[in-house]
Order: structure tokens, then C-alpha cells, then sequence
């Protein structure tokens, strides 16, 4: 079966430095797979390539059948590729609802789709539903977070890249992202999961890409890593 | 002197008449200052030819007008091609210069406006045209003899700034302006087609600054050089109203105006600009972010 996502080899610079040396990494329809590694070795920024906010300079992405490096993030996000970066990025001035319509007002959703839609994201996080006319730029981390997730949910991706979802966020809110990515993945979305958080990605993900200096230097089953630290020591130095 | 006799050599008669022509006055730089400030906003672009868009809808409106013979579809015609002049300045001009240095944004606006104003010399020469108003109705106002037209400006001035308020705000395009203003990446990561929101936005601004040609047309004189004086002042009133923030724009257009109103009680209306300045000085030097904005923390 043909992945959902194909990262080829992709390069990319910032400036002169020299980011992403050669990522290749594949995601499945519905599958949860998680991309470790310490701090800068450009987990963010393949995350960023796959968004199509930076442009890798050679390589090759391909998503559902289409290679895609190039094309605007505004178009990859309508094909279903949606991204909740690491510092969240709410829009602060805008309401929760006028946050969350920013994916869901696109042509071709129904009205009645679109409450729906609404409604669902609402029932799994009561808080946003609470506040919904308050700007996003006055909830709390978690609940930014929260939001984050849910906005991306109004675009009814097939994968969401997910920028350290736990970072600086209370033990509770940790599982209640545990949960949400569980959610997702019941609801065959696809998540690729970048985490400083060992514990949580082996247990969410089913396969694991441990990146180093901007090349994937190791790839294994969740499961073999969980039976087998050796390895998560050697590239996270914990 | 005292306080009392300075007041009273002022007559409250000629208090209000300023009052209300600070007002009409205010309206209509709210109107051009506010296109600038939600371009501003949302491009971090100084637009240095707003003035000769004004100038241009104004032509169009005078063009307009002799050949149908009706201010209001004048008016109409004049907003609906400027802003389409618009879309394609912002999609020749300043498109290609996304992501370089603002210094060439603010040349390659400054360059349009000469381009433009030569154009409207070469094209309609140097004697000012004029605007037939809609109606030429008075009523008594004190001494005066006081046009319904210059109030039936302030009002329509009014209503387009409350349109365009009432269409950032709930409007679905409103939210995708308001998004891309407040984060443009994230904005295109959530599948909002910022390149085209931002020429949407140039063409609106541009559009409300011909609006306020033709509606300011039928009080001067339309010439190749109108604009100036009018970017001069929505400058002025942008910086003092906070970049970017349209409801200070719009406070600090009526303020400024007023201001400007009153001091033409006691010096020529020419040298009243100055306060203006003085206004603009004070602010840079004491709340740079602008008088109607909250100071960040």
C-alpha cells in the first residue's frame, strides 16, 4: 500500500546553515508516528517543509499520490495537511469561534457540515465551548493547545503534524492530549508527532523516526523501544 | 487676561459651525486614513500613493458624472475601478516585493504616486475640475447658509467605515483579513489564501480612498495634486490613531480635524495644519504607539 505521506531526501537552509541534511520518513493512512531527537535537530523544521512553510531546496514530498514540495501552505492545508506548531499560534484578537472558522470557512463545506463539525470539536473540549466568544489570546497554555488541536481538526485533515503538543503544559493536560491523539487516531487521522516527552510518543505512536542532525539515524516499532531504551539513550542523551 | 475672557472672545455660534465642519472634515480623513491603516495593518505597507488613488476616484467620479449625468453611480464607478487599479498595483507592484526590505515597498509606492499624478496632469491638465454636488440644499445655521450636502458626506463617510467594520467582523473574508493581519503564516497554514487577501485588501483600501474623492470632490476643486495634502493629513492621523489599529484611525481623524477646526478660530485655516503637526510630534515623542492604544506591556 502506497503511504499517505513520502518524505524523499528533502534539504533545506536557513539562511546559510544548512538545516535538514536528507530527511526520509514515510506515514500511513490513519497511522501515529512519532519523530524524536534533542533540541534543533530540525524536527520543527520538517514538520514546517511538510506544512509548506519552508521550502526544501532538493528532495521530494509526495502526499496522497501528489508530489507537493512548492505549492503554498494555503493549498496544502485544503488537501489535508494540517499543522499545530509548537508555540500554538492562536490568533489572539480573534474569538475561539472566529479562531476555529479560520479552517472551517472553505468553499464546498454545507452549513450543516460545518455545525457539525463545531459540535464535535465542542464535546471533546467543554472548556473551548464554555468560552467560545473570548479572544484565544486570553486562555491559558493548555487550553491554547487545546484549541490549536482543534482548529486543525476544523480542516478535516488526513494527517496533522503536531509541534511538541505537550510542551510546558501541566501532567494534566499531558494525558489530555494523550487522549486527543488517541481520538484521532479512532478517527483514522493520520498524526506525525514531533516530542521531547519519550514515554507519551512511544506510547502513542506505532513507529518512531530518531532524527540527528537533520538525517534520520534510526527508525523502529514503538514497541521495540519501549522493550529496549538503549537507543532512545543514545539519541536523546536521557 | 483670564481664562473667562478668552473664552468669551469666542463666539459660541462660531464654536459649533467649527464643530460640525470639523466633523464632516474628520469623516472623510477617517475614510482615506482607514483604507491606509488596514493595508498598513495587514501588509506592513506604507502606501505613499493613497493620495493618488484619491485623486484618481475623483477624476473617475468627474468623468463619470459627465457622462451619466448622476453623482451616485458616480460614486459607485469611481470606488469599483480604483479598487480594481488597485488589485493590479498590488499584484504588479508590491506582490513581487513580499519578503524584501519595506525601504523598497516605500520607494516602489512613492514611484507609483509621481507615476500617477503626472498621469492625471498629462491626461486631465492643470485647471482643477469640479464635482457637481447631488443636491445643493442649505439650511440656517446661525449666519450660515449651511449645505445638506457636507452633512449627508459625514453620514455616508459613516456608513461605508461602519460596512467595512461590520465586514471584518463577522464577515467570513473580515475573519480571513483579520487573521492574516494578526499571523500571516499561521494564517496560510489553516488554508487562508493570504497573497490573495492581501490584493483583496489594497483593492478595498484603494476603493475607500476613491469613495472619498468623489464624495470630497464637490467642496474643492479635482486637480493632479489633490491627494498630497489629503495623504499628508491621513499620515498624520494614522501615526496618531496606532498603525495598523482602524478604530484609533477613525477617533484620531475626528480629533485631528476638530482640532484643526478650532485653531482656524484664531490663525488663517492654512497655518491651522500646523497643529496637526504639533498633535504628531507629541505623539512620536510621548506614546509612539499611537494615543488610542492601549501602551503594551
Amino acid at each position: 500500500m502506497t503511504p499517505l505521506l513520502k518524505v524523499e531526501d528533502i534539504h533545506t537552509y536557513y539562511g546559510k546553515s544548512h538545516i535538514l541534511h536528507g530527511i526520509s520518513l514515510e506515514v500511513g493512512r490513519g497511522e501515529v508516528v512519532g519523530l524524536l531527537g534533542r533540541n534543533g535537530v530540525g524536527k520543527s523544521t520538517t514538520l514546517k517543509a511538510i506544512a509548506g512553510l519552508v521550502h526544501p531546496s532538493a528532495g521530494q514530498i509526495v502526499f496522497d499520490g501528489r508530489p507537493i514540495a512548492g505549492l503554498p501552505a494555503y493549498r496544502l492545508a485544503r488537501l489535508g495537511i494540517a499543522y499545530v506548531p509548537e508555540d500554538r499560534r492562536i490568533f489572539p484578537l480573534l474569538t475561539i469561534t472566529e479562531n476555529l472558522r479560520t479552517g472551517l470557512d472553505r468553499h464546498g463545506v454545507g452549513k450543516a457540515r460545518k455545525q457539525e463539525l463545531l459540535d464535535k470539536v465542542y464535546a471533546y473540549f467543554p472548556v473551548l465551548a464554555e468560552r467560545r466568544n473570548q479572544a484565544g489570546g486570553t486562555l491559558s497554555g493548555g487550553e491554547q493547545q487545546m484549541l490549536a488541536i482543534a482548529r486543525a481538526m476544523m480542516l478535516e485533515p488526513q494527517i496533522i503534524l503536531l509541534d511538541e503538543p505537550t510542551e510546558g503544559l501541566m501532567p494534566r493536560m499531558v494525558s489530555q492530549i494523550r487522549e486527543i491523539i488517541e481520538v484521532l487516531h479512532q478517527e483514522g487521522v493520520a498524526v506525525l508527532l514531533v516530542e521531547q516527552n519519550v514515554p507519551l510518543t512511544l506510547d502513542a505512536s506505532e513507529r518512531v523516526y530518531l532524527i540527528e542532525k537533520g538525517v534520520v539515524r534510526h527508525h523502529a516499532a514503538s514497541a521495540e523501544l519501549r522493550a529496549d531504551d538503549a537507543v532512545i539513550h543514545q539519541y536523546m542523551g536521557v | 487676561m483670564g481664562l473667562d475672557a478668552f473664552f468669551a472672545a469666542i463666539p459660541f455660534d462660531q464654536l459649533l459651525i467649527q464643530t460640525v465642519n470639523g466633523i464632516v472634515t474628520g469623516m472623510i480623513l477617517a475614510l482615506v486614513a482607514s483604507g491606509l491603516t488596514l493595508i498598513f495593518g495587514i501588509m506592513d505597507v506604507v502606501n505613499f500613493a493613497h493620495g493618488e488613488l484619491f485623486m484618481l476616484g475623483a477624476y473617475v467620479g468627474v468623468l463619470t458624472l459627465a457622462a451619466t449625468g448622476n453623482f451616485w453611480v458616480a460614486l459607485v464607478c469611481a470606488s469599483l475601478l480604483i479598487a480594481l487599479l488597485g488589485a493590479v498595483i498590488h499584484l504588479t507592484t508590491l506582490r513581487p516585493l513580499i519578503g524584501r526590505d519595506p525601504l523598497t515597498t516605500i520607494l516602489a509606492t512613492f514611484g507609483l504616486s509621481l507615476v500617477l499624478q503626472n498621469y492625471a496632469l498629462w491626461q486631465f491638465g492643470p485647471v482643477a475640475r469640479k464635482i457637481q454636488e447631488p443636491f445643493t440644499g442649505q439650511f440656517a445655521f446661525f449666519y450660515l447658509q449651511y449645505p445638506w450636502y457636507r452633512l449627508v458626506i459625514a453620514g455616508l463617510a459613516a456608513a461605508i467605515i461602519a460596512a467595512l467594520w461590520l465586514f471584518l467582523k463577522f464577515g467570513t473574508y473580515g475573519i480571513w483579513i483579520r487573521a492574516t493581519t494578526q499571523d500571516r503564516v499561521m494564517a496560510e497554514a489553516m488554508g487562508i489564501p493570504v497573497p490573495w487577501v492581501l490584493t483583496a485588501v489594497f483593492a478595498i483600501g484603494a476603493g475607500m480612498a476613491a469613495a472619498s474623492g468623489v464624495l470630497f470632490g464637490p467642496l474643492v476643486g479635482v486637480n493632479h495634486a489633490m491627494g498630497l495634502d489629503w495623504v499628508l493629513r491621513a499620515f498624520i492621523v494614522v501615526v496618531v490613531g496606532g498603525m495598523g489599529n482602524l478604530g484609533g484611525s477613525i477617533l484620531a481623524a475626528i480629533f485631528i480635524s476638530l482640532l484643526e477646526a478650532y485653531a482656524s478660530l484664531f490663525v488663517p485655516p492654512s497655518q491651522a495644519v500646523i497643529v496637526s503637526f504639533v498633535v504628531l510630534i507629541l505623539t512620536l515623542l510621548f506614546r509612539p504607539t499611537g494615543l488610542f492604544v492601549p501602551t503594551p506591556k
